[in-house]
């Protein structure tokens, strides 16, 4: 009988401990809460807090910009929430919009999710069109347009770019027999892709089994869909990659550059392809100012200096980011004022210097920092201008929502398998099968 | 099933002493713990050891190294010189002193609770009788059959409806539903918990609580030492789910403030693997605890205290 | 489920709640307090089970439920994660379009196998390891720690070393099957040997996870047990069919039943030993899972409606698997 009565006496004991571990642990939580909620609203000194959501590719804090601002905004104070993958952040943003929650007060949003973002999401963004001091005319017409909606609103400023050139190593070309100059070397596939082709048969006369001429078919393609003014969505945003000829004929390009053993059979960013540049298996890749960043990264320091930039045959774009301000942000006027600075041409200039991002608004193109723009990799190319030069002659592209998942369709589940030995047929119809199903709704 | 268990004595069972059962586990040890290891079972075990340390230790190898050297063939197969320094970038970097508090707070207190209810749960599937018992069981093993991928989703607008973006217990709750632990305990007392035991007890009078706490416990301990250890890891190194509902600046776990480290056009993959090293080795440690309390030899000394 | 030893007997059959008589009273009081402690005693025995087991019920049905019902009806309509509350119903098209969705059979199929080529060894390996560990052993903790570190290794950092382990050109493996004289092997592209790859991951992962569960119900079986089947002359290896074996039974039957969900719901593994973007699983979805699959419709195509009902088919056909496997062992029970 003591047993039982004690047994219960302990069960009240037990059940009240648990209860108030759990309320404990609750109001602990809702503490946490208030303090965010204090320090993101503004600190003891009076300071606004402004939340930056990005991804890998921004670097405004490595480039000191922030700082800046900081300095003549005494009353701004700014933090970022950075994840180095889209490929986690874009899901989580997207989750974040539909539910209005969890949202910072700048969301970045890379161009290609930027025309599913303005399909679906645009009424969660603020026009930035019509916040203070932001001028049209300041950014290329094509990347204005890209955050656009039908009806005029813009859901986000231009950041950076990725105007494509061929960056080519000048030691390969030589002895595979082809010029060296970058005028030279752009004039011999100036305008036609399959004049590109054609150079990298002559490459591979010359220089044998050693090296491949490009570095990868995803590559390729992908360089050859940039350039073109239509590839997966038509104006008027039907889907038309299947019947488009000229995806169809950069298709069939990359095919024929596969089996002729122009390109290696490797996918961009893995391992093993970081390991070709390491080890100098190809002379040419499709190459915006970024890339040269992750050359740099993956090369040998033997390799500074061997590389040089030439024109591609024609010009596409290939990446950049847009700053986008949330409705339901807690400081919606000092974010637009932020992002309107961090996007003038003044500081996307800043950042090319230091961080490699190419601007896209052109009147940084005249700036010292770009005119003066030098990479190890390259010596003494004017990558600046020859960037900027590429940049200007990027066609105003139709872009579309699933831009993502049909171009990974066409490479991965594509021309990849030409490399492997599957007839250029059989890969076409592996692709067309893998994206019809994952448009599919 | 035989057991020899020493029948409690007939006075109400005072308070364990957890010193003495302890005592007494450790001497006549565990189950089939009168067998030395021979000498193959030491080379299968510097075997097995050298595979699951490998990745480990090359983690620790490319994070002493730089991208260029990562980048190169062979890769490197030996420290470089830049552990320490790549170790504090990015503990800096990742802001891991609170990221550590948090993921310890997360971790520590859904382990627990994880392992307090299973325990409680799977002893009353195990052992008590009660109408609806095989079609609820049933049910905790379906819930375990949904794909978690998913619902995350609609779980998410659950949360955002709360409000409890970027506070911990939007991370904890919802983790707290494991039928996991549920089913494992169930069938660790199934085995290890002789009906004779609990007899014994009710006879003396006790209340389910009482057997809960005199009986069973003592009796699960190993299974709860492992339920925690993986419950804890699971939780620590989750990142799905904490990603959605927290952010670096707020109140981030371990992996979500890893999540940034590295960044660029080109990732820093020496700087991300000191990240994932910095990420792993506090488990490590809580394994080296927790380790040694799986120890066992607990029966014998069960109810007799 | 085998439920040998299910249930107590209940020591209350009589009603009378055991303790000692209390001593000095009226014998009237004293049955009053009996009756009631009884009346206590039965409410307990009555009740207790489900407070024991309503936690997690409470908890399933504030935090599980709802995802639940939602991924229910979300099946039934064409929803997209980009607007997940604007719902266009198609009734049953997403279950019935799975008939002739040849990438849900091809998933079904590389899951069938990497279920198998995985599941297996992993759990005959575990349990030889957990047999050895529960010898007398020197560092015994070490070893306990080792045994987890593959689980605790973070995924960036098993990506990195497996892909590099992997690589068909400069891969570890692909180097020394060289050096032994034989043919490089395309681990990512080849349709088997992606899936061996796959798999030894999921291996390296779960092994030591499913040993430590083995150790711990090892300790629970009672030295006697050993000790008797020693003097009866069994052998090491006799002792571990004779002795371990049926006592491990409830915790083989778990692991089994939990890995084959798990296999079921593979995605970590293939997901990080393909490098692309989406979650293809190779250029041929040659090791898409049903969960990479599910993974690749719901978060990467955003088509919540055709994942949710990929995830209720997965769930059916599991369903199904363990109706089988009940019928079968029940018939081979019957007929033994």
């Amino acid at each position: 009988m003591r047993a039982a009565r004690r047994g219960s006496a302990r069960r009240v004991v037990v059940m009240a401990a648990i209860a108030s571990l759990g309320a404990g642990l609750l109001a602990g939580c809702a503490d946490d809460g208030k303090d965010e909620d204090s320090s993101s609203s503004g600190d003891s000194s009076g300071k606004t807090t402004i939340t930056l959501g990005l991804f890998g590719t921004m670097g405004f804090k490595e480039a000191g910009l922030y700082e800046e601002y900081e300095k003549l905004n005494p009353d701004i104070n700014i933090e970022e929430n950075v994840t180095e993958r889209n490929e986690n952040y874009y899901p989580a943003l997207v989750n974040h919009l539909t539910t209005n929650s969890g949202l910072q007060d700048v969301q970045a949003i890379e161009v290609g999710n930027i025309a599913e973002v303005v399909a679906t999401q645009a009424d969660k963004f603020e026009d930035m069109s019509k916040a203070e001091g932001v001028k049209k005319d300041n950014w290329l017409d094509w990347k204005w347009q890209q955050a656009t909606t039908k009806d005029g609103a813009t859901i986000g400023l231009g950041t950076d770019i990725g105007p494509m050139a061929i960056c080519y190593r000048k030691d390969l070309f030589e002895k595979a027999g082809l010029p060296t100059d970058r005028d030279e070397v752009s004039k011999l596939w100036a305008g036609d892709w399959s004049k590109f082709i054609e150079a990298g048969e002559k490459y591979k006369k010359g220089a044998g089994k050693d090296t491949y001429f490009m570095d990868s078919p995803g590559g390729l393609i992908n360089a050859i869909l940039s350039s073109e003014e239509e590839k997966f969505y038509d104006s008027s945003g039907k889907v038309i990659y299947k019947t488009n000829p000229e995806v169809k004929k950069a298709f069939d390009l990359t095919a024929e550059a596969a089996e002729k053993g122009l390109v290696q059979s490797q996918t961009q960013f893995q391992p093993a392809w970081d390991q070709t540049i390491s080890n100098s298996l190809f002379a040419t890749v499709a190459c915006p100012p970024w890339m040269l960043g992750t050359i740099k990264a993956k090369s040998q320091p033997d390799s500074a200096g061997k590389w040089d930039v030439a024109q591609a045959p024609k010009s596409g774009n290939w990446g950049g980011t847009f700053l986008g301000v949330p409705k339901s942000g807690k400081h919606v006027k000092e974010a637009q004022k932020l992002v309107t600075w961090l996007t003038a041409p003044e500081q996307q200039a800043k950042l090319f210097s230091k961080m490699g991002s190419f601007p896209s608004a052109p009147a940084a193109y005249k700036l010292p920092q770009v005119t003066g723009g030098k990479n190890d990799m390259t010596g003494d190319a004017p990558i600046g201008e020859l960037f900027a030069k590429a940049a200007e002659q990027i066609p105003t592209q139709v872009i579309g929502p699933k831009d993502q998942i049909i171009q990974q369709g066409l490479t991965d589940n594509g021309v990849i398998l030409v490399t492997q030995g599957k007839s250029p047929k059989d890969a076409w119809d592996n692709a067309v099968k893998t994206i019809d199903n994952n448009l599919e709704k | 099933m035989t057991t020899t268990m020493t029948k409690p004595p007939a006075d109400a069972a005072p308070d364990p002493s957890r010193k003495g059962r302890g005592r007494r586990g450790s001497k006549s040890s565990r189950a089939g713990g009168h067998l030395h290891a021979g000498p193959i079972a030491y080379i299968i075990l510097a075997l097995f050891t050298i595979g699951s340390l490998f990745p480990l230790v090359w983690t620790a190898i490319a994070a002493s190294r730089d991208n260029q050297r990562l980048a190169q063939t062979p890769p490197p197969f030996w420290f470089g010189g830049n552990l320490f320094d790549k170790l504090e970038i990015a503990w800096n970097d990742a802001n891991l002193g609170e990221a550590f508090l948090n993921t310890t707070i997360v971790a520590g207190i859904s382990a627990f609770t994880i392992v307090f209810l299973s325990t409680i749960a799977g002893f009353a599937f195990a052992k008590l009788r009660f109408r609806g018992r095989n079609a609820l069981m049933l049910i905790v093993i379906g819930t375990m059959m949904v794909p978690p991928q998913l619902s995350i989703i609609p779980l998410y607008m659950m949360v955002a409806k709360l409000d409890w973006s970027d506070q911990l217990q939007a991370v904890i709750l919802p983790s707290l539903v494991n039928a996991f632990g549920v089913f494992f305990m169930r069938q660790y007392l199934l085995q290890a918990l002789p009906d004779e035991i609990i007899e014994a007890a009710r006879v003396d009078g006790a209340s389910s609580w009482r057997v809960v706490w005199h009986v069973v416990f003592p009796a699960a301990r190993p299974a709860m030492a492992v339920l925690g250890m993986l419950m804890f890891v699971q939780s620590w190194n989750d990142f799905l789910w904490p990603f959605l509902v927290l952010t670096q600046n707020g109140s981030p776990t371990v992996q979500v403030a890893l999540a940034g480290l590295g960044r660029g056009y080109t990732p820093d993959q020496s700087l991300i693997m000191a990240g994932a090293l910095l990420g792993t080795l506090p488990l490590l440690l809580v394994f080296a605890i927790f380790g040694k309390q799986i120890v066992g030899g607990i029966m014998q000394g069960a109810v007799k205290g | 489920m085998t439920t040998r030893h299910d249930t107590a007997a209940s020591p209350v059959k009589g009603g009378a709640a055991p303790g000692r008589p209390p001593g000095g009273r009226g014998a009237a009081e004293a049955d009053r307090k009996r009756a009631k402690l009884s009346r206590r005693w039965q409410r307990d025995i009555r009740w207790s089970p489900y407070a024991f087991v309503s936690p997690f019920f409470l908890l399933f049905v504030a935090f599980g439920l709802f995802p639940l019902i939602y991924t229910g009806w979300a099946s039934l309509h064409t929803v997209e994660l980009t607007a997940p509350t604007d719902m266009k119903w198609t009734g049953l098209d997403n279950y019935t379009r799975i008939f002739d969705d040849d990438f849900f059979w091809n998933a079904a199929k590389n899951t069938l196998w990497i279920g198998i080529i995985s599941t297996v060894p992993q759990l005959l390996m575990a349990m030889g390891l957990a047999h050895i560990l529960n010898y007398k052993l020197r560092a015994s903790t070490f070893y306990r720690v080792v045994m987890l570190a593959p689980y605790a290794t973070s995924i960036a950092a098993a990506s990195l070393v497996f892909v590099l382990l992997f690589g068909r050109d400069y891969g570890m493996i692909n180097w020394v099957l060289d050096l032994v004289g034989l043919d490089k092997i395309d681990w990512q592209n080849g349709s088997w040997a992606s899936k061996f790859a796959v798999s030894s991951i999921v291996i390296w992962r779960w092994t030591g996870y499913n040993a430590l569960i083995y150790l711990a119900a090892m300790q629970a079986i009672p030295q006697d047990l050993y000790e008797s089947a020693a003097l009866d002359g069994a052998s090491r290896w006799r002792q571990f069919i004779h002795v371990t074996l049926p006592s491990l039974r409830p915790t083989i039957l778990f692991t089994v039943v939990v890995s084959t969900i798990g296999a079921s719901q593979v995605f970590g593994e293939p997901l990080l030993f393909d490098a692309n973007k989406g979650a293809s699983g190779g250029s041929q979805h040659q090791f898409q899972t049903l969960g990479l699959y599910l993974y690749e419709q719901g978060w990467v195509n955003q088509h919540l409606g055709r994942a949710s009902a990929i995830a209720w088919a997965m769930f059916l056909i599991l369903i199904v698997i363990g109706i089988l496997n009940a019928v079968i062992s029940r018939r081979l029970r019957a007929s033994s």
